[in-house]
């Protein structure tokens, strides 16, 4: 069998086999819900809108034209950062198995490189695809010309791309004069991208007030048309093309600039195996990693445990332990809360004009911020913090092995992160309530009072979306990423919008007993005893818990799922 | 308990707290179905305090699912398995207190040292005493010095000894090890078999799943062949040896009867075979 024959049984096995795998995943009637919502979605989101352009789904000039402007800069951006980032090295990457098979292969380097090339016609057209479906309507209002051109000006920008690396590698090997001459020329380049830009700005200065959206339109039209974004623009000229005759008009050109770099390519190949290895086990390396960590490649330092670890007492504890660690060495989500403080405190002090209003300012700015990060850790807080069974998902097999139930398991790895959210959420509570005192006047009983609440209410919430984000572990685990991939298919799509779904419903679903009851409390306690906003921390308290009763109870069910969980049957790799 | 060698005729129970001799490991009529592919069919062995059992098979035989059910990790289909007297269905986490499953590709925390490590699994199994106990691993298993090392400073084999030191920790009464020395040194290999015989002697269980046939044939007292996910052998190499070899064949290593057994025409099966 010949290379070229090899290669294309090897990528129609490889879809066949990946499409039978997904469809025998169907078997399971969870995962086909999954595939009709993502099927669905996709239809009524982009297939649907594409059938239907002729009803006026197509976007506005206006917006067409910021969408053509961003296309052109991206595709000249792509092409000068091939030039300007990145080692001297070429470009084309090999995975481990690819190295493995191909390279002891009787097949010459040319062979490799139009395997290489081959792929990236193919990854060009995949990428046409999904600019089509996802970005032609504001791009182009022919679906079909836009795919074909695309998948040509794709495939232009990777030969470019790779010729570029070659090059690159050859004036490397002249050291300095070689560096020298690549940036000379990148500056040149830019320094004429940039003399044309301010000469349109010149001719159509900014308006310094919109009187109307045209003025908008004239000026992006003239940028569009400027000589800066010409190279960009011969590129986008077959996608962008508004016609059939115009498609046709402008074919040669988008073939002739493949076949020009096609030519470059070929002539400018350079000696690629021993950067492809070195890629390839680079890749592996990060793969790795990314196994072990549960998705997370992070660089670790050891860093001293919250508490010291007793060799008795509950067992569950020592997840706990474990997973608080991990945050303690992994976590970044701190240190960005902490950026955001502190950038508030700095705003704040540079907004006012000495101590005394810069004082004032803190203040006044410090206490709504704050109470707005602890509310905002409700939504994103159980998403970014992911010390729990999601991290230990590549470990499920060693988790099933402890000699604890299902249970045990479950609140332990919800605990970590719920403790880390509920410490940090309450400590903000706490300082927006001090900065709120601090401040004085009408409305500092009601931040006291409804800090009270919060204190209580806000980590029971994120609580209740942990739970949300681990219960989805137990019961899709084919979903979820294992060994640091990325699970791909219509009913993966599926399942991610039905965990955002899910999440929010579930949440509001869980909340409203907690919402009923703490109103109850609240107005009752007001009627009865004439609290006023003092039936705040009350009725917090309520909400509070019957939301916690809600995870304990949930906690038992999704115990139950763990301990009859069959990791073998769910075509994940936490079953080898 | 005194170590046996192997191929001698053993005791196969041990007396247990209710005056009864029992095994430590007990399985009966052991299924495990991935739809309608039957990875493992009726297996029914026990293994008694202090014994070694190999257990080998041609590739995917069924053996590592077999280990696993054994560990608790995947639930059978069908079956009873009972570790130290608990029945894994109904009393795993008693059960499981009695085991340490080691598999053949170590699965660290990247994020715990080695010395964390440790104490991970002191406290999930309760053990007071852990850090000599730990010291003391950490010497057999030449890890001594590494304790504030993260598993991505240690080699495939040094991680492979962690993984080990994790599993002896406790003093499981019944050590399930798949491919144990996968990674490990020839000097570190010999280690590790002096260790698990130790281990034996003290009257630890062990289910050894290995295609390193001179290692079972070495470890092992008793030798459970499975193919197509069945028993197709089960007894000493002396009784497998007369029961397959014929007159002629008493010489036979267990390579040879490995190889006669498993290239013997199947029988016929409707199902599929295991993946």
């Amino acid at each position: 069998m010949s290379f070229p024959r090899a290669v294309t049984f090897l990528w129609l096995a490889s879809a066949r086999n990946r499409v039978l795998r997904q469809l025998q995943r169907l078997r399971q009637p969870k995962y086909l819900v999954g595939a009709v919502v993502g099927g669905l979605y996709l239809y009524s989101a982009f297939v649907r809108p594409l059938i239907y352009r002729g009803q006026g789904g197509v976007a506005p000039p206006g917006a067409q034209l910021v969408s053509q402007l961003f296309l052109v800069g991206g595709m000249l951006f792509t092409m000068l950062s091939a030039w300007a980032l990145g080692p001297d090295r070429p470009s084309l990457s090999f995975n481990e198995t690819e190295v493995q098979q191909f390279f002891p292969a009787p097949v010459s380097r040319r062979g490799l490189l139009h395997y290489k090339l081959a792929r990236g016609l193919v990854g060009a057209a995949m990428g046409a695809f999904v600019a089509t479906v996802f970005g032609s309507r504001m791009l182009s209002g022919q679906p079909i010309l836009f795919f074909l051109g695309a998948t040509l000006t794709l495939s232009t920008v990777h030969l470019h791309v790779t010729a570029a690396s070659f090059v690159r590698t050859r004036l490397a090997r002249y050291g300095g004069t070689g560096t020298a001459l690549r940036w000379g020329a990148l500056t040149a380049v830019s320094t004429l991208m940039i003399i044309a830009a301010l000469s349109v700005l010149r001719e159509h200065p900014l308006p310094t007030e919109l009187n109307h959206p045209r003025q908008l339109q004239t000026l992006l039209a003239s940028l569009m048309d400027s000589p800066a974004l010409w190279p960009g623009r011969l590129l986008v000229a077959l996608p962008l093309a508004p016609d059939v005759a115009s498609f046709l008009r402008t074919l040669p050109l988008g073939l002739g600039l493949f076949a020009v770099h096609y030519v470059w390519v070929m002539r400018a190949a350079v000696p690629f195996e021993e950067a492809a290895v070195v890629r390839a086990e680079e890749r592996a390396r990060l793969q790795e990693r990314l196994s072990r960590e549960g998705g997370q490649a992070t660089f670790l330092r050891v860093r001293p445990a919250y508490f010291q670890l007793a060799p008795t007492g509950r067992p569950e504890v020592a997840i706990l332990w474990k997973n608080l660690v991990a945050g303690r060495r992994l976590g970044g989500a701190g240190r960005l809360l902490a950026a955001g403080l502190v950038g508030g405190v700095v705003a704040a002090v540079a907004s006012g004009r000495g101590m005394s209003e810069a004082l004032d300012n803190v203040r006044l700015f410090m206490a709504p911020l704050c109470a707005g990060l602890a509310g905002v850790l409700c939504v994103f807080g159980p998403s970014a913090l992911r010390y729990d069974l999601r991290m230990d998902l590549p470990r499920l097999e060693q988790l099933r092995a402890l000699p604890l139930t299902g249970r045990q398991v479950v609140a332990a790895e919800l605990a970590a992160p719920a403790l880390l959210l509920g410490v940090t959420q309450v400590g903000l509570v706490l300082l927006a309530m001090v900065m709120a005192v601090w401040q004085g006047g009408t409305y500092t009983e009601l931040w006291v009072t409804a800090g009270l609440g919060a204190l209580c209410v806000l980590p029971a919430v994120s609580l209740g979306g942990l739970f949300v984000q681990n219960a989805a572990v137990v019961l899709f685990p084919a979903w979820l990423q294992p060994e640091g991939e990325r699970v791909r298919g219509l009913e993966a799509l599926g399942q991610r919008l039905l965990t955002l779904v899910g999440t929010l419903v579930a949440l509001l679903v869980g909340m409203l007993p907690a919402v009923l009851l703490a109103a109850l409390v609240g107005f009752g306690l007001n009627l009865l005893l004439d609290l006023g906003v003092w039936a705040l921390p009350f009725a917090g308290a309520a909400a509070a818990a019957v939301l916690v009763a809600e995870v304990a109870l949930g906690v038992v069910g999704l115990g139950h799922a763990f301990d009859r969980l069959d990791v073998s049957t769910e075509g994940t790799g936490t079953a080898a | 308990m005194d170590w046996n060698p192997p191929g001698e005729p053993r005791i196969l129970s041990y007396m247990s707290d209710a005056g009864m001799w029992a095994p430590v490991l007990d399985v009966e009529g052991l299924e495990k179905t991935y739809g309608d592919v039957r990875a493992v069919q009726g297996l029914t062995f026990q293994v008694a305090p202090g014994e070694v059992l190999g257990l080998v098979g041609p590739n995917g035989a069924g053996k590592t699912t077999t280990l696993r059910c054994l560990a608790g990790i995947l639930p059978p289909t069908r079956g009873r398995v009972r570790v130290a007297g608990h029945d894994l269905a109904s009393e795993q986490v008693r059960a499981k207190h009695a085991l340490a499953f080691l598999p053949d590709e170590p699965r660290l925390f990247e994020y715990l040292t080695v010395w964390e490590h440790l104490n991970f699994v002191a406290r999930l199994y309760g053990v007071a005493d852990w850090e000599e106990r730990a010291r003391a691993l950490l010497d057999e298993m030449e890890l001594a010095g590494k304790e504030k090392a993260l598993p991505g400073e240690l080699s495939r084999g040094m991680k492979q000894k962690l993984s080990i030191a994790c599993g002896f920790l406790h003093s499981p009464r019944l050590i399930i090890l798949d491919e144990p020395l996968t990674g490990l040194d020839p000097l570190a290999i010999r280690r590790m078999k002096a260790s698990l015989r130790q281990r034996a002697e003290a009257g630890t269980a062990l289910v050894l799943s290995s295609h390193l046939l001179p290692l079972v044939e070495e470890l092992c007292h008793r030798i459970l062949v499975i193919a197509g996910g069945r028993a197709v052998a089960l007894g000493t190499l002396a009784d497998i040896r007369a029961q397959l070899s014929g007159p002629d064949g008493s010489a036979a290593s267990l390579e040879d009867l490995f190889i006669r057994i498993t290239s013997a025409p199947p029988e016929p099966r409707p199902e599929r075979e295991a993946p």
